[in-house]
């Protein structure tokens, strides 16, 4: 069965206050769960406990968690895991709150991944009989669902060959140096019918580039970027398009300097699907196929 | 209200109370690099040349701005509000006009700031 999705990104922020304020009123997320030093968010249309942690002290990614569909993924990825060489262990059930059993594994590129198969069913704010399109208590963006994760690594090619060989995601896009063998700069993979449930581009290891929420459209992600100025929050980049995923995208930053998304649409995947490649000289193109051109923050704004 | 110079352009503007550097030079039409503008990448870190600064506006990680890089003089820009008057030296980059409509208001303000300071010659 396996790697089923993206659950939960847990992040360090510098105030928790701001943070409840932008996790909580400008995207909409609702507070499950408040401890001294964090506070856990879900969006409307999640299931689980949580899928956004945010502590207090410091800035950029603590672990992400990825659910998987049964006990034995669990037993079988950590194997797998082990053999690739990482570093595992065990976690139980409450080591995160809401949260079952898990192995927590350290990636080649340092990130912390977590895999689960229980969590405790809080259900979505619509409900399952009959249920509304959406909840009309929304306030902010009123953010749906979170969607992916990119990091960066020293070594792509390693990252991207124990995702593919220890939990069977499978590269979308990828992006390299030249067609003739050239070094792999960066990988969009998938463990869904969406073109990224991770993604990863090369840099210093152990740093976020940013994770994301979906959006159900090209309306609402022009929406979620008028709310962002309206609450005085940072815009990177956006609205604009991917050349990559071909997802509508904003980028913008929480009060401590983490750097967020807003995605809609990109094209659906399957295990049959041929990979994508774009060569270096493009990837202007590539991340923003309109305007075509990096911004310099773009690639150096890490937390 | 303090005056913020900026080297090496050897510009001057206002910031009001309570306003970070980087806010300052941004309603006078300026920009330089920057990043997340929220004290979590250290993009926009400059070198504090004359004066101090205080970091009340909102909390700053050590892992951004680590004490022994503060004490030495580097500026996080996004985050620092002035004590007083300053002077702050960009690092390999020159300000940027963002906004020319502003350059009469900046230029009545600088001749006034030129004024005041060089009287006060607070960098000296």
């Amino acid at each position: 069965m396996g790697v089923m999705r993206l659950g939960y990104v847990h992040t360090r922020v510098t105030d928790l206050d701001d943070a409840r304020r932008h996790y909580g009123d400008t995207l909409g997320m609702k507070a499950v769960h408040t401890e001294a030093d964090r506070v856990y968010f879900k969006a409307w249309d999640e299931f689980d406990h949580h899928s956004v942690v945010v502590e207090e002290g410091g800035v950029g990614l603590v672990k992400m968690g990825y659910k998987v569909a049964t006990s034995d993924d669990l037993d079988l990825f950590e194997r797998r895991a082990q053999q690739f060489g990482c570093l595992t262990e065990r976690m139980s059930r409450g080591d995160n709150v809401g949260i079952g059993d898990g192995v927590r594994i350290v990636l080649p590129s340092e990130h912390v991944l977590e895999l689960y198969n229980e969590a405790e069913y809080l259900g979505s704010e619509v409900g399952l009989v009959n249920p509304a399109p959406f909840p009309r208590h929304l306030v902010g963006v009123g953010v749906p669902r979170i969607d992916h994760c990119l990091v960066t690594a020293e070594d792509p090619d390693t990252l991207e060959r124990f995702f593919s060989e220890v939990l069977d995601f499978r590269a979308a896009e990828r992006v390299v140096e030249d067609l003739d063998g050239g070094g792999l700069l960066g990988s969009w993979m998938s463990c869904t019918t969406t073109p990224h449930d991770i993604a990863f581009i090369k840099g210093p290891n152990g740093k976020l580039h940013h994770f994301a929420y979906e959006l159900s459209d090209w309306y609402a992600i022009k929406n979620a970027g008028a709310i962002f100025t309206m609450d005085d929050v940072p815009v990177d980049v956006g609205p604009t398009q991917h050349g990559i995923t071909r997802g509508e995208t904003v980028y913008f930053f929480d009060p401590a300097g983490n750097r967020n998304e807003v995605f809609s649409g990109g094209y659906a995947v399957f295990p049959d699907t041929p990979t994508k490649t774009w060569t270096v000289d493009q990837l202007g193109t590539g991340i923003f196929y309109i305007g075509r051109e990096l911004s310099e923050r773009f690639t150096s704004v890490l937390t | 209200m303090a005056a913020i110079r900026v080297l090496p352009d050897d510009v001057t503007v206002d910031s009001r109370p309570g306003e970070t550097v980087l806010d300052a030079l941004s309603r006078s039409g300026f920009g330089y690099r920057t990043g997340c503008t929220r004290g979590g990448c250290g993009i926009c870190k400059v070198d504090l040349r004359q004066g101090s600064v205080s970091y009340t506006a909102a909390t700053v990680s050590d892992q951004v701005l680590p004490p022994d890089e503060r004490a030495a003089g580097t500026c996080l820009s996004c985050r620092a509000v002035p004590d007083g008057d300053l002077t702050i030296e960009l690092r390999n980059e020159r300000l940027r006009r963002l906004n020319p409509y502003l350059t009469a208001r900046f230029e009545s303000t600088t001749k006034k700031q030129v004024l005041r300071n060089e009287r006060k010659r607070p960098w000296e």
